[in-house]
């Protein structure tokens, strides 16, 4: 080990502590007992079993799943497709297309936010919901999942497409068995970025969600003014641990130990 | 992957060709392109009509009038500071999320072995929590009877607390925060297709570490390095939550003055046309950037 | 729970490496290629220009503007009396038949501003579910009661009184139905027939507060009682304004003298020199005044009365004062939106939180003192006493409403923008 590795895993120890430093915090300060978060006054386990009586919290959870659910499949579904299209194939107005897709991830928030406010309620009434979320969701998410899978599917040669016809392929099959498994790396990674805007959307939620469809960043953004309650700490807490787990058992299983994807296509069936 | 056997039939292929690529442009482009234009162009469309009306007593947006009076309006220089916030906050973070995502990428990449996506993963799992509680908990870390300044305290560097929170410095570092992950995933890419064979040859070359350094591996991973700094400068300055929950009295963005004109202002035609500008300004940073980048690429 | 999970917590083998790969080739190839020309920017801008076409029906999305007669009591009498069985409890007995009630109602409130057992006690009595739904900030909820123009779904919301006169004309709310509100006899004398809502017609009180400053005696030790403290630069940095335009330009009308309701852009132009005077010494500004104080953020504090009573288990030593020179003073009202789908129910909600008793569990939950003279025997003594919460009502008469200013908002607005930038 060279000292200039040493010194590199010494930072990089800092690094992960920075990371990690309020997620601490605020594990900690889930078993504070004090109806809010500001000092602490001692320890209890009390926010963790009342948390799932708090139906405005279990609630405003669930509908961040179910919005976040909708907007990741929408969004990966059209923005891979969008993403394969502009990656192999010209067409007029292609060009146009890639402005398009650039022009929401410059857009401020606010302004798209209530931009769709003002669409939804004058085209159809509409006066916020989970679909009208949802909606929104997708719109910023196509983008960021259209330019990680074009990227790669430009990187992708087409004559494996062309071979698989040649080999009597449907045109479908030639998609479903070849294309698809060779950017499936790319959509499982805009599917995931898609997930993380979603989840955390604030700004354009806000001017979006109405009766029954507030979101987790609303229903903690509203309890700030009288101070957050550690059951919001509790309930991320919970979510922490079970990703944690999840993960410490796909690393046992050797879920990320391969370096390269393969291009094994092992679950097409036989045509 | 096999090798690609010649075409029997060219003609045939490139008249399938042709007709899918028709077929191809309708079926996958089409329904993504429909969306943005129903979903995005058109209520961008609204608001940017929005922010050339005007508004009557009670706040309702009046669209008899249309003039760029907004625009003309939204240039005071009184405004100026809160501009130059903004990008003097979205410069310093984008310059920290490289410089502290550089070595952990590098340090990754290189030390990883079969870790390697483990501690890219890692990186994500934080932001799995919802960001407003994460500032929360960095008000709690920084505040002056905080944890930070009661660890300083406790071993003795300080006695009288530090000024941490509702300052520039709390600012950039909750931005900082927010961003690393975005900036260490592309360096992390750029600097792993790196050949170390390439490295080794440049080391072999200039006998010094930091010549191979300079010479060989910061300009081959220049592309990472420009497509971070975009993507934590494109967020970073239009926020407004993380200045307002972490910053003080001198901290204001121009964000954040967009976001008054739309809530207690209630003069949506105005916070609109402030909106289009800065949307505006950061569209021609990153029209730069790009045109930097392929200079740097392709000269 | 386990949704998350299993979307990131295990992707598959293939998929992992990935992200990254793509991740470079995305924006190595967004930024080397895309280079977006004037020429295209202009057809991208020109596929727009038929949407003005769309101005007219756009004509006032700001804020509702849809002429929507409000459809006030129409609903109530129509409604078919008994077949609802728990509803036993519903409001006094009363000789007009009251209508059966709805089997929910929808509350749109600030959060944790109401006492802990208020819901389910309601729940109780009338076997009505509340959906008790929040907003982080009366703008929010204001936006949203506005945009269709008849409450945006919610039945019961809480705009401050001095919002009623305007949501009435543009008619976003419904008159309160008298023979489902008995308890209105509950109220102080004060509050009978207020100026904002002739006859509490439209509304009916809920809290009220002033709005002065506070500080931690251990910490400061004079007795203030002047605005002049929040400009004293011995609390340079240890000072909390709150982040609230009208309040904060208040506070430099009260120094100057000044109507804190002025139009006039030379009393504007004073207090905003007064309050940039002032920027130096502030460490921030914000609505969270309970968070500030309480975490020794700062030490003095412009603050509402009634979160200063949520201080005092952190900052045993708050104090408050409404200073001589004359503060603001406001109130919250519960009023019925004009779309409400559960009339009868909101009627009863309203009912229900001016009762004696639950309106003193509100009252002692949250610290703010409610409209509500019956409620007094049952009010903590701890809050009684406080003259912080409870200053004498003779006091009252001298405080100052903040008014809506209509279109002179924007000199209040630009003023603050130009303070904060």
């Amino acid at each position: 080990m060279s000292p200039r590795n040493r010194w590199l895993s010494g930072f990089a120890v800092v690094i992960y502590a920075f990371l990690f430093a309020p997620i601490v915090v605020l594990i900690v300060f889930s078993f504070n007992d004090s109806r809010r978060t500001f000092v602490w006054r001692g320890f209890t386990l009390n926010w963790y079993p009342t948390l799932f009586e708090n139906a405005g919290l279990i609630d405003a959870l669930r509908t961040t799943l179910v919005v976040a659910a909708v907007a990741v499949v929408v969004s990966t579904i059209l923005g891979s497709l969008l993403g394969l299209g502009l990656a192999r194939l010209r067409f007029r107005g292609r060009g146009a297309t890639e402005t398009l897709l650039l022009l929401p991830m410059v857009t401020p928030e606010i302004l798209m936010g209530i931009s769709l406010l003002i669409f939804f309620f004058q085209l159809f009434g509409a006066i916020g919901s989970i679909g009208q979320i949802s909606l929104a969701h997708i719109t910023f998410c196509i983008s960021y999942v259209a330019v990680t899978v074009r990227a790669r599917a430009a990187g992708m040669d087409p004559k494996l497409e062309e071979a698989a016809r040649d080999l009597g392929a449907s045109a479908w099959g030639a998609f479903r068995y070849v294309t698809i498994p060779m950017i499936l790396p790319a959509i499982v990674a805009g599917a995931m970025l898609a997930f993380a805007l979603s989840f955390d959307d604030l700004v354009v939620t806000q001017f979006n969600y109405g009766v029954g469809s507030e979101t987790l960043p609303i229903f903690i953004y509203s309890s700030i003014k009288f101070g957050v309650s550690p059951q919001i700490n509790a309930i991320s807490t919970i979510i922490v641990a079970v990703v944690s787990i999840a993960l410490l058992v796909a690393w046992r299983l050797g879920a990320f130990r391969q370096e390269r994807p393969s291009l094994a296509v092992e679950d097409a069936p036989a045509t | 992957m096999t090798a690609d056997p010649e075409p029997p039939l060219a003609v045939h292929r490139s008249w399938r060709n042709r007709i899918s690529a028709r077929l191809g442009a309708v079926l996958l482009v089409a329904p993504g392109v429909i969306w943005l234009i129903v979903f995005f162009l058109v209520p961008l469309g609204i608001i940017f009509v929005v922010s050339l009306g005007t508004k009557d007593a009670a706040g309702h947006v009046v669209l008899d009038r249309l003039g760029l009076q907004n625009y003309a309006q939204a240039t005071r220089p009184e405004y100026l500071p809160a501009f130059a916030n903004s990008l003097r906050y979205a410069l310093i973070t984008t310059i920290l999320s490289i410089g502290l995502g550089y070595p952990i990428a590098y340090w990754i990449s290189r030390y990883g072995g079969q870790r390697k996506i483990l501690l890219l993963i890692l990186v994500m799992l934080p932001f799995w929590t919802s960001y407003l509680i994460r500032t929360y908990a960095w008000m709690i870390i920084l505040r002056d009877n905080g944890v930070l300044n009661g660890i300083l305290r406790s071993i003795g560097l300080i006695d009288e607390p530090l000024i941490l929170l509702n300052t520039d410095l709390s600012v950039i570092l909750g931005m900082t925060y927010g961003f690393l992950p975005f900036a260490i995933l592309p360096l992390f890419v750029s600097i792993d297709r790196l050949d170390p064979n390439l490295v080794q040859a440049a080391r072999d070359l200039y006998a010094s570490g930091r010549g191979a350094f300079l010479h060989v591996t910061l300009p081959l991973t220049m592309p990472g390095v420009i497509a971070a700094a975009l993507l934590t400068f494109i967020p970073a300055i239009g926020d407004y939550v993380t200045p307002d929950l972490l910053g003080g009295a001198q901290t204001t963005t121009a964000a954040k003055l967009i976001q008054v004109l739309f809530t207690s202002g209630r003069d949506w035609p105005y916070g609109s046309a402030l909106g289009f500008i800065l949307m505006i300004a950061t569209l021609g940073g990153t029209l730069l950037a790009l045109r930097s980048l392929r200079r740097e690429t392709f000269a | 729970m386990t949704d998350p999970v299993a979307r990131s917590g295990a992707p598959r083998p293939s998929g992992v490496p990935s992200p990254i790969d793509d991740l470079e080739l995305t924006f190595y190839r967004a930024l080397a290629m895309r280079r977006i020309s004037r020429r295209q920017l202009l057809e991208t801008a020109a596929r727009v220009g038929p949407l003005a076409a769309l101005a007219p029906i756009l004509a006032a999305c700001g804020a509702s503007a849809t002429p929507q007669p409000s459809v006030p009591a129409s609903v109530a009498p129509s409604a078919a009396p008994a077949s609802v069985a728990p509803a036993s409890a519903a409001p006094t007995p009363s000789p007009t038949p009251i209508p059966s009630p709805e089997s929910e109602v929808v509350v749109y409130n600030w959060a944790d501003y109401i006492g802990e057992k208020t819901i389910a006690n309601f729940t109780k009595a009338t076997g009505i579910k509340v959906h008790y739904e929040n907003f982080p900030d009366a703008e929010t909820m204001l936006a949203k009661i506005r945009i269709d123009g008849k409450g945006g779904g919610y039945d019961v919301a809480y705009p401050t009184s001095v919002e009623i006169p305007s949501l009435v004309a543009d008619g976003i709310i419904q008159p309160l139905i008298p023979a489902l509100i008995p308890n209105a006899t509950n109220l102080g004398a004060q509050w009978q027939n207020p100026g904002y809502d002739p006859n509490n017609a439209h509304s009916m009180p809920y809290m009220w507060w002033t709005t002065g400053f506070c500080w931690d005696g251990a910490k400061i030790k004079d007795e203030l009682d002047s605005w002049e403290s929040l400009w004293n630069p011995a609390y340079k940095g240890k000072l909390m304004m709150l982040d609230d335009i009208r309040e904060t330009f208040a506070v430099a009308a009260f120094r100057l003298q000044l109507d804190p309701n002025t139009r006039s852009d030379a009393d504007l132009d004073r207090m905003l020199a007064l309050l940039e005077e002032q920027k130096p010494l502030v460490r921030t500004y914000t609505t969270d005044d309970i968070g500030t104080m309480n975490s020794g953020q700062t030490i003095i504090a412009h603050a509402w009365s009634g979160d200063v009573y949520q201080m005092y288990d952190d900052v045993p030593g708050i104090r408050y004062v409404i200073p001589k020179e004359g503060a603001v003073r406001g109130s919250d009202t519960m009023v019925v939106t004009s779309g409400a789908k559960h009339p009868i129910a909101a009627n009863m909600w309203i009912n229900y939180n001016l009762d004696a008793k639950a309106s003193a569990a509100n009252t002692n939950f949250i610290g703010y003192m409610g409209p509500n003279a019956a409620a007094m025997e049952f009010i903590s003594k701890d809050i009684l006493s406080d003259p912080t919460v409870n200053p004498d009502i003779a006091l009252l008469d001298k405080l100052v409403e903040l008014l809506q200013l209509g279109t002179d908002t924007d000199k209040y607005t630009q003023r603050w923008n130009a303070l904060k930038a």
